[in-house]
């Protein structure tokens, strides 16, 4: 299990060095040597407009991982609140926040991300903000189940009748009991956001060009998959290990807390 | 149980109102101005204040936002979805065009993605930690990794760009189908797999088995009377996940392979502000999801009498 | 001066409690006995303000009772601690938590007369015995000096030897503190012993209530004399003299 974290680490460690990797500036255009085979020169080639394929990858990590990390931390920041609210804020507070978690889970997360980054306009921003919108709600299910399971115990109870703000009480008696589960639906999360980034920017709907996001490249790369074929994998590839190896660090994570839960 | 019914179903109504009412907010607030784009989509000519005026006026654009939401809701729930801002044509024949081309495609993703998982769920869980079963466990993992669009992609430059066997782009002909289907299979049966394997794992280690086993009950009843009925519960949770997932590949891959239908069309009423287009699958795609999970949530409290309390 | 006047508390349909009228002066003791399930623990909620009664009022010299910041030694000594945190950190919560000082030597003080040694806070609640987590819990009641203190069966968790010991411990306390204490406990003869008046409550109603001397000889009610019998054939309680 440390090694498939250790694993997620050394990725997301990449992702933030990548760019000081990269031999080539990513925005860096040549004509001359456009669409070019691997070499020792380029790698994976060059696309297109001659950009190096190798540095528009690292620097992507950026872009796709990045901006995944981010919004993965909002809906973990608004989730958590959100579910802790209801957890404690009484029966109304508990409907109405189970009532919106309910509504924005109606709808298949990227059909619901197309539609707002759609109208909002291509562009970051919009992409933050569809991603978190549509991914906050498992973050909320989880720190309601585990605070309504909280809110009985005995020391709870007590740091109520001390007196303790409802914010203290959250702070320190539930946040260490919400934090495990939370990290394993964060992986969740994040692996989502992973995979939405790159469909929009697949779909036309990503961060701006010549911005490099894996998504994008893999738009680029579609229109001249007749000549230069090899183009299409790198994106999906780095795509693929990524969510691969956030999801396979998730999975031990999980099997690590239910252990821990049986064992004790 | 009337009461729980009728709670769920009350669940039910207020969720699609609020997917009704944030989907209009979105449109009526999103950046840009919509006329502008619907003009653009609907003439090619020079864009004029006068045309704009007229498309503002004919999309219901140049009132306030409460008088807009009530002049669409009110023919909605009369089952009257308006029409198109761009073409003026009601929506529910173009919509229901799209659903017809989507429909056969998600169906045929199912069934080809059930018909991989299912035997290779149930013949890896023969022998838990085997080599099958390991396999299983690891094509899941990959196939949960795997962007829709970019083994779409793959696929067509295998078969039909490198091999040449198949056709991509378009949806001419019933062979032009197999390449989107096989796209979407590939991607169910990696989830289902999944949730198959763990369905029965997790049925078979019910504590009481041991025990039917010792009273002579031959492994095939145990199976068929006590493992199965426990491991739908799981499986049908995840008929309503699916259904997601089955939605967001089959926008996916009709883009990618040029079809018609639900994505294509989505996509279009997007860049066109065509607000109608845009709610009416919104809306339809919610009332589908919360019919679906509510009668998920009714076969639960069939299935595990139990879970009703859980809730409480 | 607790004051519970008149108080029903409905739990869903049934009634937990029905028209409860107790008193309890400043410095007194009075224990409430009863048998498992006859509301000692509804009757705790509504006093600390957990549960809302549905008709009555329970007040602190006038005032809501929650005024007086009431303090809660619990049944289960480790569940009234949290497993993460050190006991140092546990008990002195209630003063943090109000913001209230401090003075000096109080902790100290606190710790000789429950017998703990001060090194034994820094240590988390699963690595000491059940005796001293329960003292803790009580130390933790004390640390704000709460004018009234509820205990809920202090003494269940302990072997016969170690009840007489916390209990006479709890009695030296409150002499020196001078807090009210409302004790639930279903052991007639450390009510009889440590209390001034006893409470009996059966089914969610009061049956009796008298001074611990005077029930000891003689209980007024039916279901008092029952209590008072079988304790006596327990051994649980001397027979009056």
């Amino acid at each position: 299990m440390r090694s498939v974290i250790a694993l997620a680490g050394a990725i997301l460690f990449f992702a933030l060095i990548g760019p000081f990797l990269a031999p080539y500036d990513p925005t860096a255009i040549n004509i001359p040597k456009r669409l070019s085979a691997p070499s020792a020169e380029f790698l994976l080639g060059t696309d297109a407009l001659g950009r190096d394929i190798l540095s528009r990858l690292l620097h992507g990590a950026r872009w796709s991982l990045g901006l995944a990390f981010l919004i993965s931390l909002i809906g973990l920041v608004v989730g958590t609140v959100a579910g802790l609210l209801a957890a404690l804020g009484g029966k109304l507070a508990d409907w109405v926040v189970m009532r919106t978690t309910d509504t924005f889970l109606a709808f298949p997360d990227l059909v619901a991300a197309v539609v707002i980054a759609g109208l909002m306009g291509a562009g970051t921003w919009s992409l933050i903000f569809a991603l978190s919108v549509t991914g906050w709600m498992r973050y909320a299910r989880v720190a309601r189940g585990i605070g309504l399971s909280l809110q009985s115990r005995g020391y709870v109870v007590q740091a109520r009748l001390a007196g303790m703000s409802p914010w203290s009480v959250a702070r320190w008696h539930f946040l260490p009991s919400l934090l495990p589960s939370l990290t394993v639906v964060w992986t969740g999360v994040f692996a989502r956001a992973i995979l939405g980034i790159s469909a929009l920017g697949f779909l036309g709907f990503g961060v701006h060009p010549p911005l490099p996001e894996w998504g994008t490249m893999l738009l680029d790369a579609r229109i001249h998959m007749r000549s230069t074929p090899l183009q299409m994998i790198w994106p999906g590839l780095t795509v693929v290990i990524s969510v691969l190896a956030i999801n396979l660090a998730g999975d031990a994570l999980r099997d690590a807390l239910a252990d821990k839960g049986t064992a004790r | 149980m009337i009461a729980t019914v009728l709670g769920l179903l009350l669940r039910a109504v207020v969720v699609l109102a609020g997917t009704a009412f944030i989907t209009f907010a979105l449109l009526w607030n999103a950046p840009g101005d919509p006329a502008q784009a619907i003009a653009m989509a609907r003439f090619d000519s020079f864009l004029t204040e006068d045309i704009l005026d007229q498309v503002r006026q004919e999309a219901g654009l140049d009132t306030d936002f409460w008088s807009a939401f009530g002049a669409w809701l009110g023919p909605l729930l009369m089952l009257d979805l308006g029409n198109s801002a761009v073409t003026g044509r009601p929506v529910w024949p173009d919509l229901s065009t799209a659903i017809g081309y989507s429909f056969p495609l998600a169906l045929a993703g199912l069934v080809i993605g059930l018909a991989m998982s299912l035997p290779l769920a149930i013949l890896a869980t023969r022998r838990p930690g085997g080599l099958l079963d390991r396999f299983a466990v690891a094509v899941a993992s990959l196939g949960a990794a795997i962007p829709a669009y970019w083994l779409g992609l793959l696929l067509i430059l295998l078969f039909a760009v490198h091999l040449g066997w198949l056709p991509a782009m378009g949806a001419r002909t019933p062979a032009h189908a197999i390449l989107p289907a096989l796209t979407l299979g590939l991607g169910v049966a990696a989830s289902l797999t999944r949730i198959i394997r763990s369905g029965i794992l997790e049925a078979r280690s019910q504590p009481f088995l041991p025990a039917i086993k010792r009273r002579g009950v031959a492994d095939r009843a145990i199976g068929r009377d006590h493992v199965a009925p426990h491991a739908a519960i799981p499986v049908v949770t995840v008929f309503g996940l699916e259904l997601a997932f089955l939605l967001e590949g089959v926008v996916m891959v009709e883009v990618i392979f040029g079809r018609p239908g639900l994505g294509t069309f989505l996509v279009g009423a997007i860049e066109a502000r065509d607000f109608p287009h845009v709610q009416a699958i919104v809306v339809l795609t919610a009332l589908l999801f919360v019919t679906v999970n509510l009668l998920i949530d009714l076969i639960y409290r069939v299935l595990d009498p139990r879970i009703g309390e859980r809730n409480a | 001066m607790l004051t519970v006047d008149n108080v029903s508390v409905s739990r869903g349909t049934s009634r937990a409690l029905q028209d409860i009228t107790l008193s309890l002066a400043p410095g007194q003791t009075l224990a409430v006995v009863g048998e498992s399930g006859a509301g000692k623990s509804t009757l705790i909620a509504a006093i600390l303000g957990l549960v809302k009664p549905s008709r009555g009022a329970i007040t602190w010299i006038g005032q809501p009772v929650q005024s007086c910041r009431p303090a809660l030694v619990m049944q289960e000594p480790r569940a009234a601690f949290n497993p993460a945190l050190s006991l140092r950190r546990s008990v002195l919560e209630p003063v943090v938590a109000a913001k209230l000082d401090l003075p000096g030597d109080r902790l100290g003080r606190l710790c000789r007369g429950l017998e703990l040694p001060m090194d034994m806070l820094e240590r988390r609640p699963n690595e000491v015995s059940i005796g001293q987590a329960q003292r803790a819990g009580i130390l933790r009641a004390l640390i704000a000096a709460p004018a009234l203190i509820l205990f809920d069966e202090p003494l269940s968790a302990h072997d016969a030897v170690t009840q007489k010991h916390t209990a006479r411990l709890i009695a030296e306390l409150q002499r020196e503190e001078g807090f009210a204490a409302l004790i639930v406990t279903h052991d007639l003869g450390y009510a009889v012993a440590h209390a001034d008046e006893i409470a009996v409550l059966k089914s969610g109603r009061i049956e009796e209530v008298a001074t611990a001397q005077s029930f000891a000889e003689a209980p007024q009610s039916g279901y008092g004399q029952v209590l008072r019998d079988a304790a006596i054939a327990l051994g649980a309680l001397e027979p009056a003299a």
